[in-house]
């Protein structure tokens, strides 16, 4: 091939040059620049994620050390199979964790996007002074520790704690609610006013859909799961309104003044143009939001354990305990790459439907 | 492009000569001692007694590391191949670890043998071979409050009790005072000594598990049905009822005017509530039996290990007749597991926790199965829901072997 020098590139680099040996010196140049990153996701998430799913097709315990020829047998998909369709204690812990963790992100991703945006908004009014505090202060729990976080929120809804002596204050009839020890469902509780019981339904309420009656199903999360729901909304909206504030002040005064122009009223405004706008960072916020919410863990860890009853168990902390506690490794991976599919799956569909491209 | 060259070449060169001075450093024994963190007392207990094995030999070195999330910190340690050579092992965890084989046996490793207490060395024999000596013990025993029994004009809890003993105090203690009678987690851990006082078994002669099956079923309805009772009277509260992260710390404040604790309580009250007097007594007896629950932990060596010798001269030492002497001396709860070292505990401690080694002789550690946490759950659920009224005392046994069955056949 012949060598083709321009006079310009030879000037420019001071040396002899050729058009292919500077993209390939530009292209070693940017690998070389993503090697680090790439290496450390290859190696703390790529790799990890690959060796998850190979021992999920064992019956790896754990324990026993790897370097061992005989650790682990292989299963196949024996632990998918008792995870999901067998009748049994393992499918029942499996369902009831998929139960509370769909409840938990139905709960607190549309909360948390839209307290956040009220809160971009409003923090976002040219008439509000000490924008830098308000800023902080909304931001601050976000990063704080959780871990923190979660003992001084058990603390303040134990018993005779602040949020107890609160309520009782405010209802002269109210009754102290044992908030880190309540098993009842939210549904089952709004129901109950109603005279609705299980008992009242009737049988058709006792059939069981993968070993949970369907009673159960409809429980709603139980009143300690609606307390770290409440944590973990409170703890998030800092951040997601940080990235909404960001969006806010992209869009451009003319298209208020617009809009004023043509005589629209502030909820008018607000509704049909910065919604609209801002559907791109909505889109990344309940993404994120979904993402986090499905692998919440640590709030569970320090408060309840999966307590009262299992109704705080989540799929991650399943998969803790699993691993962990119950030292079947298998199982646990198995449970993890359950989770990945399945939050996956809501990317996937949530992009189609709020997405760029999704069909208004 | 030649000095920077250099400078690397250079840089490598101190990085070689340092990593090589270390290694070369290595003329002794370095063993690794790990344990799960505890109480202030107890990890500086443990310190002393190192100190006094270092001084005893002078070639090995112990590195102590103390660990909050113990099990788990383990756990992957051993998955890695590359875990310590000596280290805590719990009762919980005894037959995971003897299956997984990390463990080394302790045959013909121990001084005295004979003198550890035998239903503790029983709690670390695994198969029928004996793993690791125990390092302490704890029981659990019945605390009762003077002062609130006074106020109610009762007599205090002595060691003839039986249920019904214990449910009229309860009662009278909770319609005269402020006080709750009775203190009580929904625990396993807790309830099972009941389950045991009623007759029943948690595993039969050929170690199958037999919990609340056949004629088990009987005990364990009636040890339910106590605590139904005594929650319907109003005189049981759990922790979480009285605002208390545990029974001990609704005792130790006068929430409650009698609970169920172990050793570790001592510390506790001492440190924690000094101002509150407070007595111990045996678990009061059953319809069918004394029982009570004991946990109790001990020192493995690790099975790949580098130093198998200098390993069990370690763990020889600290839970041998020196260690158990000077376990007793420290006196920080848990009881050595020696008998010659029982008086000296007593002693250091004081014959008023007389109840905590009376106790010994009719204690069974609640150990279950591999993998049986999901049994631990459910039962622990369910005592729950007994006590909430959602499930009567049959129901609820009858869900738990359910769980049970359907562990035991995976």
């Amino acid at each position: 091939m012949a060598q083709t020098l321009t006079p310009s590139s030879a000037v420019a680099h001071g040396s002899f040059m050729t058009q292919a040996d500077r993209r390939r010196q530009e292209a070693l140049t940017g690998y070389a620049f993503m090697a680090p990153a790439f290496i450390i996701l290859l190696v703390f998430l790529i790799i990890p994620l690959l060796a998850a799913a190979y021992f999920s097709t064992t019956d790896w315990n754990g324990v026993t050390p790897l370097t061992r020829p005989d650790a682990y047998q292989s299963l196949g998909v024996r632990n998918y199979e008792r995870l999901l369709f067998e009748e049994g204690i393992r499918q029942e812990r499996f369902y009831t964790s998929l139960k509370n963790t769909i409840y938990y992100v139905l709960g607190v991703v549309p909360l948390q996007t839209v307290l956040a945006l009220l809160l971009a908004v409003v923090v976002n009014q040219r008439w509000l002074k000490a924008k830098g505090f308000f800023r902080t202060a909304f931001y601050f729990p976000s990063i704080t520790s959780s871990v923190v976080i979660s003992l001084i929120f058990m603390w303040l809804f134990t018993s005779n704690g602040l949020i107890n002596q609160g309520l009782g204050a405010i209802f002269p009839n109210y009754q102290n609610v044992t908030w880190l020890n309540d098993a009842n469902g939210v549904i089952h509780n709004l129901l109950r006013l109603f005279g609705i019981t299980r008992a009242a339904v009737g049988d058709w309420a006792s059939v069981e859909i993968a070993s949970i009656r369907l009673w159960d199903w409809i429980s709603g999360p139980s009143v300690t799961m609606l307390m770290i729901m409440l944590l973990a909304t409170w703890t998030t909206i800092g951040t997601m309104m940080v990235i909404y504030l960001a969006a806010l002040q992209n869009i451009p005064r003319h298209v208020y003044e617009a809009a004023t122009v043509d005589g629209a009223n502030a909820w008018q405004i607000f509704r049909r143009i910065t919604v609209p706008l801002l559907r791109p960072t909505t889109f990344f916020i309940i993404t994120i939001g979904l993402i986090g919410a499905f692998q919440v863990f640590d709030q569970i860890f320090v408060i309840s354990n999966g307590g009262p009853n299992d109704t705080t168990l989540t799929i991650a902390y399943l998969v803790y305990a699993s691993g962990f506690t119950d030292q079947r490794m298998g199982q646990a991976a198995a449970t993890a790459i359950v989770l990945f599919v399945i939050i996956f799956t809501f990317t996937l569909l949530q992009r189609r439907f709020v997405g760029d491209r999704a069909v208004t | 492009m030649r000095k920077s060259r250099l400078l690397v070449f250079f840089m490598l060169l101190v990085t070689v000569v340092s990593a090589g001075a270390v290694v070369a450093q290595d003329d002794g024994v370095t063993l690794q001692l790990w344990g799960a963190s505890s109480s202030e007392a107890e990890n500086a207990a443990l310190e002393a007694q190192v100190a006094a094995f270092e001084a005893a030999n002078p070639g090995i070195d112990v590195e102590i590391t103390f660990s909050p999330e113990y099990d788990t910190t383990l756990q992957t340690a051993f998955a890695s191949g590359d875990y310590p050579h000596v280290f805590y092992v719990g009762q919980a965890r005894i037959a995971e670890y003897a299956e997984a084989g990390v463990l080394d046996t302790a045959e013909g490793n121990l001084t005295e043998p004979e003198d550890l207490y035998e239903s503790q060395a029983n709690v670390f024999t695994v198969g029928g071979t004996f793993y690791c000596p125990p390092k302490d013990f704890s029981v659990l025993a019945l605390e009762y409050n003077p002062d609130l029994f006074d106020e109610a004009g009762l007599e205090y809890p002595t060691a003839d009790w039986t249920w019904d003993d214990l449910r009229a105090a309860a009662i009278a203690i909770t319609e005269n005072t402020d006080a709750v009678g009775f203190a009580v987690g929904a625990d396993l851990d807790r309830w099972m000594a009941f389950y045991l006082q009623a007759g029943g078994q948690i595993y039969n002669e050929d170690g199958e598990f037999v919990f609340g099956q056949d004629d088990n079923m009987q005990a364990a309805v009636d040890a339910l049905t106590f605590f139904q009772e005594l929650r319907e009277a109003g005189a049981l509260a759990t922790p979480a009822d009285l605002g208390a992260g545990w029974s001990g710390e609704a005792f130790g404040n006068g929430a409650a005017a009698m609970t169920m604790e172990g050793n570790w309580i001592i510390q506790y009250m001492l440190d924690t509530f000094p101002d509150t007097n407070w007595g111990v007594v045996p678990l009061p007896a059953g319809p069918a039996a004394e029982g009570t629950l004991t946990f109790t932990v001990c020192l493995a060596v690790g099975a790949d290990n580098a130093n198998p010798e200098e390993s069990w001269q370690l763990v020889d030492f600290l839970t041998g007749p020196e260690g158990a002497a000077m376990t007793a001396e420290a006196g920080f709860g848990p009881a050595p597991a020696r008998m010659s070292a029982e008086a000296l505990w007593l002693e250091s401690r004081g014959e008023v926790y007389a109840a905590f080694v009376e106790s010994a002789e009719f204690a069974t550690a609640p150990i279950l199965p591999v993998g049986f946490q999901s049994f631990r759950d459910a039962l622990n659920n369910n005592i729950q829901q007994v006590l909430d009224g959602n499930l009567t005392p049959e129901e609820a046994v009858e869900d738990t072997v359910d769980v049970a069955q359907d562990l035991l056949e995976e």
